[in-house]
């Protein structure tokens, strides 16, 4: 042992005296870069697809990760009453990798159970149950808009506009037209001013493109019909309604069992070793004969190739070499992004046997949604969340946590009384204050999907990119893995 | 639709397996070699050819297993596609309009099916937005070949 010892600090030693004598080494030359054939920067389920799958082609590859943990915005709060689900839970129908995976991996799919109780709605100061919206006078929308539900009049109006029928069609030029803001497309298909501010309420109407989520109205649509005979329905709050056939066996929706954290943990677990987390990037050096990547801790990596698996709103804080141009810089530097947050709770009460209105319920006020979902085989209490995306989101993150859960708890009691003391709030999270990530979603802007959607995502130099923002036709879990593929897939064209 | 005539592809099979097994250290680079004689109208597939079609698969591998037994994957297995009848792959999901065809996977409709699925059938629910490039498909097709 202590000669062992000796050796090494004696090896040390004569480290040192080499740097002092040889200036030709650069400073930092006190961690040796580590050498690979590919470097992925990012842990989440884009990153770890694509490390499997060159590690699967024996292609040496090394992941770094900035946080403690692997899954990114796949992530269950294991530990908290309820286990929630931060981000992704949903493994649809045609989500083809991440089915094959779990099989491949051993990780069990379950029928997705969650089944959202009716919603009510408290619009203008009133509260209108669902059935009595359509024809109720705080309902000012015009005729033919009057039955949607208030929580679905953004993506119903768009699902009625959407010129889309292939999965990639959005990045043809042939729909840049539709590039343009969901208000200016609203706007000019003349729908109702009451239309508008319902559906202003969980998206940024202004700032996002209408293209951009009919992408994603076509993908859902995609997979409601998938394997079925019957044109589906997609008009579900979060998917969270029962979608399935009766009697149905085939490719129900399904969860992940254990959570949804189990999946990228079992990739990662596959990838032993070439995972290394805490390893946050400083910057990406591609001026030399490979790459070199440093990590904010002074550890190097070389590499012929390296994958940007991180979010741009990470990718913007790393100082690249040679630096990005044209369209791709903008996209790393402007691609918009979109919080949510959630507050989870457990009903202790059923207090809509007090007030007589439906569970769950959408409001134009400060709390937007919260959804109530029905029991759970085997538990005594309904299961509750508070759902703010898009401007309600924005708005609630700018309070501390605990600040944020009080005031949710104290509003939700100040328009639903029946609620006090019935809803005890378990956690709460939102994905704009995780500073690795900055938002739960990439949300191209109005303009964006024109100007570079189809040249973000070209390799720049020895840079690759992966990542749900780098989708080509997929949406959820499926878009991360689908860009990951890709990734790994361009990698072994030119290895 | 109307499908030509295609001459059947003769397929070396057990030679393939061989090949397969070493095909990581292969690189795509070599396609600007000499390719050696046409898989279609060879008893010997070009290794090099196989090695890239295999590496091509990765973008099928998702949906698609090579071995009879489709297991969890939402497609249909690949075992003998090479003049399957269309949509014949038994306890597999296609699309209405996959069903209602009547052709043979010939390599000239594999072909055709590759470049992109949805504009040879309309309304499949295979979502692949489709290999460009002759010289790929080629070799992938060569590939499914040996399956």
């Amino acid at each position: 042992m202590s000669v062992r010892r000796r050796q090494v600090l004696k090896g040390a030693l004569s480290l040192s005296a080499l740097s002092l004598s040889y200036p030709l080494l650069k400073p930092t030359s006190g961690f040796a870069a580590e050498k690979t054939t590919a470097i992925v920067i990012g842990g989440g389920l884009s990153g770890l697809n694509c490390a499997l799958l060159l590690s699967e082609f024996a292609i040496d590859v090394i992941l770094l990760e900035g946080s403690n943990r692997v899954g990114g915005r796949a992530r269950t709060a294991d530990g908290v009453e309820t286990r929630p689900e931060y981000g992704a839970s949903e493994v649809g129908r045609s989500y083809a990798r991440a089915i094959d995976l779990c099989s491949r991996l051993d990780v069990r799919l379950l029928p997705d159970t969650r089944s959202l109780l009716p919603m009510s709605n408290y619009v203008d100061g009133t509260w209108v149950r669902s059935a009595d919206w359509a024809d109720s006078p705080v309902n000012r929308m015009s005729d033919d808009e009057r039955e949607m539900p208030p929580i679905m009049v953004g993506m119903g109006l768009l699902g009625r506009l959407n010129p889309l029928k292939n999965l990639d069609d959005w990045l043809s030029p042939e729909f840049a037209a539709y590039d343009i803001s969901m208000r200016e497309l609203f706007l000019n298909n003349g729908v109702s001013d009451a239309a508008l501010k319902l559906a202003a309420v969980p998206m940024d109407l202004r700032m996002t493109s209408s293209l951009g989520m009919m992408q994603e109205r076509t993908r859902t649509m995609f997979d409601a019909n998938f394997g079925r005979t019957q044109t589906q329905a997609a008009d579900t709050p979060f998917g969270l309604a029962a979608t399935r056939e009766e009697g149905e066996e085939t490719f129900p929706v399904r969860t992940i069992e254990g959570g949804t954290s189990r999946l990228p943990e079992a990739i990662a677990a596959a990838l032993g070793d070439r995972v290394r987390l805490g390893k946050v990037v400083a910057d990406i050096d591609m001026s030399g004969p490979d790459a070199e990547v440093r990590c904010l801790d002074g550890s190097r990596y070389r590499a012929d190739f390296v994958v940007s698996a991180m979010p741009f709103t990470t990718l913007r804080n790393i100082s690249v070499s040679p630096g990005f141009t044209g369209p791709q810089a903008e996209a790393v530097l402007t691609l918009g992004y979109r919080g949510t947050t959630r507050a989870w709770g457990v009903v202790e009460k059923p207090y809509w046997e007090d007030d007589g209105l439906e569970p769950s319920f959408f409001t134009d006020e400060t709390i937007q949604t919260v959804v109530v979902l029905d029991k759970i085989p085997g538990e005594d209490t309904h299961r509750c969340s508070v759902i703010f995306t898009g401007p309600s989101s924005a708005r609630i993150d700018q309070l501390p946590d605990d600040q944020a859960l009080a005031l949710i708890e104290s509003e939700i009691a100040r328009i639903r009384p029946s609620t006090k003391g019935k809803i005890r709030f378990v956690d709460l999270y939102g994905w704009r204050k995780n500073p690795l990530i900055q938002g739960c979603r990439h949300l191209f802007r109005p303009g964006q999907i024109s100007r570079f959607a189809r040249e973000m995502i070209v390799p720049h130099h020895r840079l690759h990119f992966a990542g749900e923002h780098t989708r080509r036709m997929d949406f959820g879990m499926e878009a991360a893995l689908e860009s990951g593929e890709r990734a790994a897939f361009e990698i072994l064209q030119s290895a | 639709m109307k499908i030509p005539e295609y001459p059947k592809l003769i397929v070396a099979g057990a030679l393939c397996g061989a090949l397969l097994s070493g095909t990581a250290a292969l690189s795509l680079a070599d396609q600007d070699a000499p390719s050696g004689q046409d898989a279609a109208a060879s008893e010997t597939p070009d290794p090099r050819l196989l090695a890239q079609g295999k590496r091509l698969y990765i973008l099928c591998q998702a949906c698609h297993a090579t071995e009879a037994d489709p297991g969890d994957k939402i497609g249909p297995h690949l075992a003998g596609i090479v003049n399957r009848p269309v949509a014949s792959a038994e306890g597999s999901v296609y699309s209405d309009a996959l069903r209602a065809e009547d052709f043979v996977w010939s390599e000239e409709n594999l072909d055709l099916w590759l470049q992109r699925p949805a504009d040879m059938v309309p309304g499949t629910s295979m979502s692949f937005a489709g290999l460009p490039g002759e010289e790929l498909r080629r070799s992938l097709i060569a590939y499914l070949g040996t399956l």
